[in-house]
């Protein structure tokens, strides 16, 4: 007996305070009966590994005056999807302006280093958790007013029921079997304009005017110069082009242009960096001087420095927006071949 | 069960308690036509083939009276003060209700299980 008493002291703990007298007097008048049935069935009082047994059975303290709780839900599932979907935006929206604000702070900073980019980075996942808390605290709110006062919330009922088909979005390009496959006209354009373009490239060197129009008289004029970096930037250019013509080559003689080539296209946003990496790496970020700097220092030295100011700047920028581009494909790529395996599932 | 259990016994089980609960509700409100208290309830329904964990019976008992369709009273019964239930008006109705639900359900099903030739 002195077990069962035990035993209820430990359920009362967990049950609903202002019911707890209530039911734990209820509860005992029901164990007690069985108890006295198991007893007159046997014609003995059980003992302590008999009565252990017995309690066992009932279940934990915790887990028998859990059941007494109200189903209570932080989030329930009629409000569950928009939580999701408020919460997914939420966090994106939050992360772009994040990213556009850093940015903005670490470039107008009069020496942008690497490892501002690094700690602004290590900052992303406590901006994502603050996010989150915040919409989840919003919808707990909600669903608790929805909960305990639903006259006060005549609308928001209506508002699932309330849907118009008519007034469903445009099907998206790309959407599920409506993708249309590269045709083989197009791949061919692609490799015929790749070798123009490819072949304009490699001439422009001796005839800089293929580039610059009539501005290249203006080259010669200029105080200023390019420096050799330019010609690894280049070179590095030049390759990049010949490897994606080659890819697109390959594509034509396996007979492979209507796939996906999503791999390729972040390859080629991976290795289109390094042109960018070798220009924002030019020592001392010098990629204009003066061609006479002891006749033009004087007059053009401040120009010079804005120029070189302004263009790595500008690559920092670009370079950012590119491995941002990259992230989103490998992302998205990532999506679809998760949906593909989980789809292939028996 | 618990720790060991395989993710199609897990599946079976969570889909055995989803058919069971309406079950019991409606197994529950039929017995109380009569008046129990917790414990003979219990044992009434055991002695028709339904058996129920005292710890999901008992607090089914009071979200039911929460819900108006039980009604009930601290009486005393062999020198021992007993909470007894019974069927309120309101759950009269709705178990009505219920039942005439149960009965279309259950015909409808029989017949499918019949055409497939299952039973």
């Amino acid at each position: 007996m002195d077990l069962l008493e035990r035993y209820l002291q430990a359920v009362k703990k967990y049950l609903p305070w202002h019911r707890q007298d209530d039911i734990l007097a209820e509860l005992r008048a029901n164990l007690e009966s069985q108890l006295e049935d198991q007893e007159a069935e046997i014609g003995r009082p059980l003992n302590n590994a008999e009565m252990e047994r017995w309690l066992k059975q009932l279940g934990s303290p915790m887990q028998v005056a859990g059941r007494y709780q109200p189903q209570q839900y932080l989030i329930g599932p009629t409000v569950f999807p928009t939580y999701w979907y408020v919460m997914r935006l939420a966090i994106f929206w939050m992360l772009a302006v994040y990213a556009i604000v850093i940015a903005v702070q670490i470039f107008s900073a009069p020496d942008p280093t690497f490892s501002a980019v690094v700690r602004a980075a290590l900052r992303v996942p406590g901006v994502m958790i603050a996010t989150a808390a915040w919409v989840t605290l919003i919808f707990a709110v909600l669903e608790y007013t929805m909960t305990h006062y639903p006259g006060k919330w005549p609308a928001t009922a209506n508002v699932l029921a309330e849907w118009s088909p008519g007034s469903l979005p445009p099907l998206e390009r790309g959407a599920i079997g409506r993708k249309k496959p590269r045709s083989f006209a197009t791949a061919v354009a692609e490799v015929v304009f790749g070798i123009i373009f490819l072949i304009w490239l490699l001439m422009v060197p001796g005839h800089p005017v293929l580039m610059f129009g009539p501005g290249e008289q203006y080259m010669h004029l200029s105080p200023f110069q390019l420096q050799p970096v330019w010609w690894q930037f280049y070179w590095w250019a030049v390759a990049l082009n010949i490897c994606q013509l080659g890819w697109h080559l390959l594509d034509l003689v396996h007979r492979n242009w209507q796939g996906e080539r999503v791999a390729q296209r972040i390859a080629a946003k991976l290795l289109g960096l390094i042109p960018l990496v070798v220009l924002i790496e030019a020592p001392g970020q010098l990629l204009v001087t003066l061609k006479n700097p002891a006749d033009d220092l004087a007059r053009y030295g401040s120009t010079e420095n804005s120029i070189n100011d302004g263009i790595h700047r500008a690559l920092l920028v670009v370079c950012a927006i590119v491995v941002l581009q990259a992230v989103w494909e490998i992302g998205q790529a990532s999506l679809a071949s998760y949906r593909k395996r989980q789809a292939a599932r028996p | 069960m618990g720790y060991s259990m395989t993710l199609a016994e897990n599946v079976f089980e969570n889909l055995r308690l989803e058919l069971r609960r309406g079950c019991l509700t409606l197994a529950v409100l039929a017995q109380l036509r009569q008046e129990h208290y917790g414990y003979t309830l219990r044992k009434a329904l055991a002695l028709r083939g339904l058996e129920i964990d005292e710890s999901t019976l008992y607090p089914l008992l009071r979200r039911l009276e929460t819900q108006g369709l039980l009604a009930s009273e601290w009486r005393e019964e062999e020198k021992r003060n007993k909470r007894f239930y019974s069927l309120s008006p309101e759950g009269e109705e709705i178990f009505g209700k219920l039942l005439e639900e149960w009965r279309a359900i259950n015909a409808a099903v029989n017949s499918i299980l019949d055409d497939n030739q299952i039973l």
